[in-house]
């Protein structure tokens, strides 16, 4: 079956090189997890594959297609970033309605959009507050709703729930994981956190210290032990971040 | 409104300091003499007698005139230069340097430069208010401009937002709380400006009646235009600007 999303040597240099070589392929459904010591280039590769920023070497094919940045292309992606980025001035309704005017919706199906997609985030009955009116996890989820709205083809999310409290964190992931047993999306997720990775990912993408290369990529499917598997990924983090810290000459 | 609203409103302390201003007022105006310092009451009746001839309306209504053209060209031209800030890089160093130079020189450089200019015309004031105020509103736009977030932008690009949604759904609403205030400092800035140009060459104004009033001996005059003026400020801050700002800050 053809890949969904293929990330092809993708590298990127900035005054460092911060990424050295990175390839994975994504199925259409899949829910990758991207874990990685701090520092280490996960933002950078998302900004990448949402075509936000150019690659230095290698490129991103999405459906076969190569993303270049600032190109408009016509594979929808969502993305989800670590702040939810609404618009403060607009109610959470008029934020996910709209994103939908460049898919040539009318203004009722935008609004009928973007009601059932607060819904389904949870979020019905709050569709004409303002963000600054609601908590940051209700924030968060009117931004992973506006992503969804627009149906994309993949859907970018980049440690959507670090500024959340464990709570909110842990029903916001099972939220995540719920909708997208119910869309079928192709999910991209980058977290720092293990445990969240292991409790919610299809696939474990493992980077290394900087310069960034892919140190393991594990398939999450219950084959492991959770707990070993855990245990497994917090030692691998260890020495990366030991090694990032005693070899990279910026931090 | 309830009545136990009132005293709060009408912020006692401050009547208070405002009795003991007219008591010593009326003092040194009887000690001094009505040439130098009439009596509040006189200055009352001042009042009474412009709004009952309607002379308030007259000479009220020119300075705003002067000042709506005036002050609207200036809002205007920020309004573009903000705008040309926005776009180009380039624009932003040579309207920085521009706003520089303009916010340093004095209002009298300006009522020299358009009498020279335009003569004793209506003209003098306007463009005296209007090259005054410009840097004022246009700093304003300017740095809301610059402080308008990227990652907002950013966010428009994501969902592949045109240029010109970017801009109603992102630049201007974060920019508009800059352009109230720099508009509300402008207009006071307006009215204190235009006043002072319009003791020259025209025969209208605020500026003018209070000048000739002077001039005749009439010196509670001077008192009661000089009230004008306050009570103008006064309520278009509260009216329109409070208002404004209010409106646009309903989301907060
Ligand atoms: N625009 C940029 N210019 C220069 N350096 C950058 C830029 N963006 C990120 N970096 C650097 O690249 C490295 C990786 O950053 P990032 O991708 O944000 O890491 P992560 O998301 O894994 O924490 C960091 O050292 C950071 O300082
Ligand atoms: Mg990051």
């Amino acid at each position: 079956m053809a890949l969904k999303l293929q990330v092809a040597g993708v590298g990127k240099d900035y005054l460092i090189p911060v990424i050295d070589s990175v390839a994975f392929g994504v199925e259409a459904g899949e829910f990758v997890c991207v874990l990685g010591p701090n520092g280490c280039g996960k933002t950078t590769l998302l900004r990448i594959i949402g075509g936000l920023e150019p690659a230095t070497r290698g490129e991103v094919l999405l459906d076969g297609k190569p993303v270049v940045a600032g190109d408009a292309h016509d594979r929808k992606v969502g993305v989800v970033f670590q702040e939810d980025r609404l618009l403060p001035w607009m109610t959470l309704a008029e934020n996910v309605a709209l994103v939908l005017k460049p898919l040539g919706l009318s203004p009722a199906e935008r609004r009928a959009v973007a009601r059932r997609q607060l819904a389904l985030a949870g979020l019905a009955g709050f569709e004409t507050y303002y963000p600054g009116r609601v908590s940051g996890g209700m924030r968060q989820r009117a931004a992973i709703a506006r992503a969804l709205a627009i149906e994309p083809d993949v859907l970018l999310m980049d440690e959507p729930f670090g500024a959340l409290d464990a709570q909110n964190r842990r029903i916001m992931q099972n939220e995540v994981r719920r909708i997208w047993k119910e869309t079928g999306r192709t999910i991209l997720f980058v977290t720092h956190s293990i445990e969240e990775a292991v409790a919610i990912g299809t696939t474990l993408v493992m980077m290394s210290a900087r310069p960034a290369r892919i140190r393991e990529l594990i398939t999450n499917d219950g084959a492991i032990p959770r707990g070993e598997l855990i245990e497994r990924l917090n030692t691998m983090i260890m020495e990366e971040v030991e090694r990032q810290q005693g070899g990279a000459p910026l931090g | 409104m309830s009545a136990s609203r009132w005293p709060a409103r009408l912020h006692l302390p401050t009547f208070g300091a405002l009795l003991a201003v007219v008591a010593v007022w009326s003092l040194l105006s009887w000690r001094y003499g009505a040439y130098l310092l009439p009596s509040p009451l006189s200055v009352v009746r001042g009042f009474a007698d412009i709004v009952g001839s309607g002379e308030v309306w007259t000479h009220t209504g020119a300075s705003l005139a002067r000042i709506l053209v005036g002050f609207g060209g200036a809002v205007l031209v920020a309004v573009l230069t903000g705008l040309a800030a926005f776009l180009s890089r380039l624009a932003r160093g040579v309207v920085h340097d521009a706003l520089a130079v303009l916010n340093s020189t004095s209002v009298f450089v300006w009522i020299v430069i358009s009498i020279i200019w335009f003569g004793l015309s209506n003209w003098a004031p306007i463009f005296t208010t209007f090259m005054i105020t410009l840097p004022v509103v246009a700093s304003n736009i300017v740095e809301g401009v610059e402080q308008v977030d990227r990652r907002l932008l950013e966010m428009g690009d994501v969902y592949r937002l045109s240029g010109g949604e970017k801009f109603r759904a992102v630049v201007i609403p974060s920019t508009l709380p800059y352009l109230m205030a720099g508009m509300k400092v402008g207009f006071g800035l307006a009215l204190k400006v235009s006043v002072v140009a319009e003791i020259f060459g025209v025969t209208s104004g605020i500026g003018y009646i209070m000048n000739y009033s002077r001039e005749i001996l009439a010196t509670q005059m001077v008192f009661v235009w000089a009230l004008v003026m306050i009570l103008v400020m006064m309520l278009t801050d509260k009216l329109v600007f409070d208002a404004v700002s209010r409106r646009l800050a309903r989301w907060r």
